[in-house]
């Protein structure tokens, strides 16, 4: 018989009557009576109890306990001595489960040291995220606000100056006002156009310098991500291992999911502005 | 029905940048007469406080969501014909619907363009001029 056989055995056994042994209230103990005890007793005092009933049962009869794959069909065979073996593995099956459980906590415990020590990191690595984010924005935001006008500027001075070369080349214009149009023009060209672009180049820099976040912040969400990847499948497997097949759903459903960060093989979303219009017009609206 | 460039908007998102964005974009499109909200129950207030022709909305934020905030404005007398654009990064399809059901006058997925919200602006325009 080897080590893995036992605890799948065990497993199935100390499964069947878990149900009984976790609902138990803290009924009073009383460790000394009633050894073959059934299943209505506090964690504390079945544990003594236990205890003293596996080393008296173990010296006498090692078979028993030590091959559970005979529980069924030796229980049934055993006739009249039924009831008092099926406590024996009932005891068995709570010690095993005890045990299961202390296992259990051990691994689980590092997983959540892990976690508590690691989210608050996670949590300030995203907030330094959305502090570069945002700043970056607001420089960029900024370039914009002081280089539109400029740009307008520009535009609103040469369509002027324009239209006053219009009406020379339609001779509607005397000699006086040409020699005006043709300073100004020359002012325009050598120092005004040249000063604004000058400035407009100024905030272009502005915001291509505001892109520096990215370097940061990727090298950031790549530690996050990745210390998410870990916490994450160090939680399935604690549920996978906890939780029942029926309590498993694919999907929370709501109508606040925030951006669709990839929409590879999903239906139930849309991927940009024409599938939107198209839906609302299918719909009639 | 042309747009009235002295239309008084507001605009409705949880992020400074965003309502940033967006009242840059109506300012190109010639609408200056844009307020701020930075989430559907402040936007409540200063609606009821009158004056608004035009609200656009993001869906998902703090106190009060943004269909939450439609379906308020809908149920209430005095703002109801008020024309609400959503634009917002939800893009499921009953997401969509539920915008459309509660009375959305139009959505807008982000990431957005000046086009997008010239165009969706536009058509609504033409159908308040209808109605």
């Amino acid at each position: 018989m080897t080590a893995n056989n036992d605890s799948n055995e065990l497993e199935a056994l100390f499964d069947s009557i878990a149900s009984d042994y976790k609902v138990t209230p803290p009924a009073s103990p009383t460790p000394q009576h009633a050894p073959p005890l059934p299943p209505a007793v506090s964690a504390a005092g079945d544990n003594d109890d236990l205890q003293a009933l596996f080393d008296s049962v173990a010296a006498k009869n090692t078979g028993a306990a030590a091959d559970p794959a005979v529980d069924p069909a030796a229980a049934e065979a055993a006739g009249e001595n039924w009831p008092k073996q099926e406590a024996v593995f009932n005891r068995i099956g709570h010690m095993a489960r005890a045990l299961h459980d202390t296992l259990g906590q051990l691994g689980y415990d590092k997983l959540l040291e892990k976690t508590v020590t690691a989210l608050p990191d996670a949590k300030d690595r995203l907030a330094y995220v959305a502090n570069l984010t945002e700043q970056a924005a607001c420089r960029v935001l900024n370039a914009t606000d002081i280089a539109n006008p400029l740009v307008e500027d520009i535009e609103s001075r040469s369509r002027a100056l324009g239209a006053r070369w219009d009406r020379v080349f339609a001779n509607q214009m005397r000699t006086e006002d040409f020699k005006a149009l043709a300073g100004e023009t020359r002012d325009f060209l050598n120092q005004q156009l040249p000063e604004k672009t000058k400035a407009t180049h100024v905030q272009l820099t502005e915001i291509m310098m505001a892109q520096d976040f990215q370097d940061l912040t990727g090298q950031v969400i790549k530690k996050v991500v990745a210390l998410a990847q870990e916490l994450e499948s160090g939680l399935m497997s604690v549920l996978l291992e906890t939780v029942p097949d029926t309590k498993r759903t694919n999907e929370v459903n709501n109508l606040m999911n925030g951006p669709v960060v990839n929409a590879e093989g999903r239906t139930d979303v849309v991927v940009n502005q024409a599938q939107v219009d198209d839906l609302l017009d299918s719909l009639g609206f | 029905m042309a747009a009235d460039p002295k239309m008084r908007f507001l605009v409705v998102d949880d992020f400074s940048t965003m309502r940033r964005i967006v009242r840059n974009l109506l300012k190109e499109l010639g609408f200056t007469n844009v307020d701020e909200a930075e989430d559907g129950a402040i936007a409540l207030q200063k609606l009821q406080a009158g004056g608004f022709e035009f609200v656009v909305t993001d869906w998902n934020m703090p106190n009060m969501d943004g269909l939450t905030l439609l379906q308020t404005i809908r149920a209430t007398p005095a703002l109801k014909a008020l024309p609400v654009l959503m634009i917002t990064a939800e893009a499921k399809k009953e997401n969509i619907i539920a915008a459309a059901q509660a009375g959305a006058s139009g959505y807008i997925v982000k990431p957005f363009t000046a086009g997008t919200l010239s165009e969706k602006l536009n058509k609504i325009f033409e159908k308040m001029g209808q109605g």
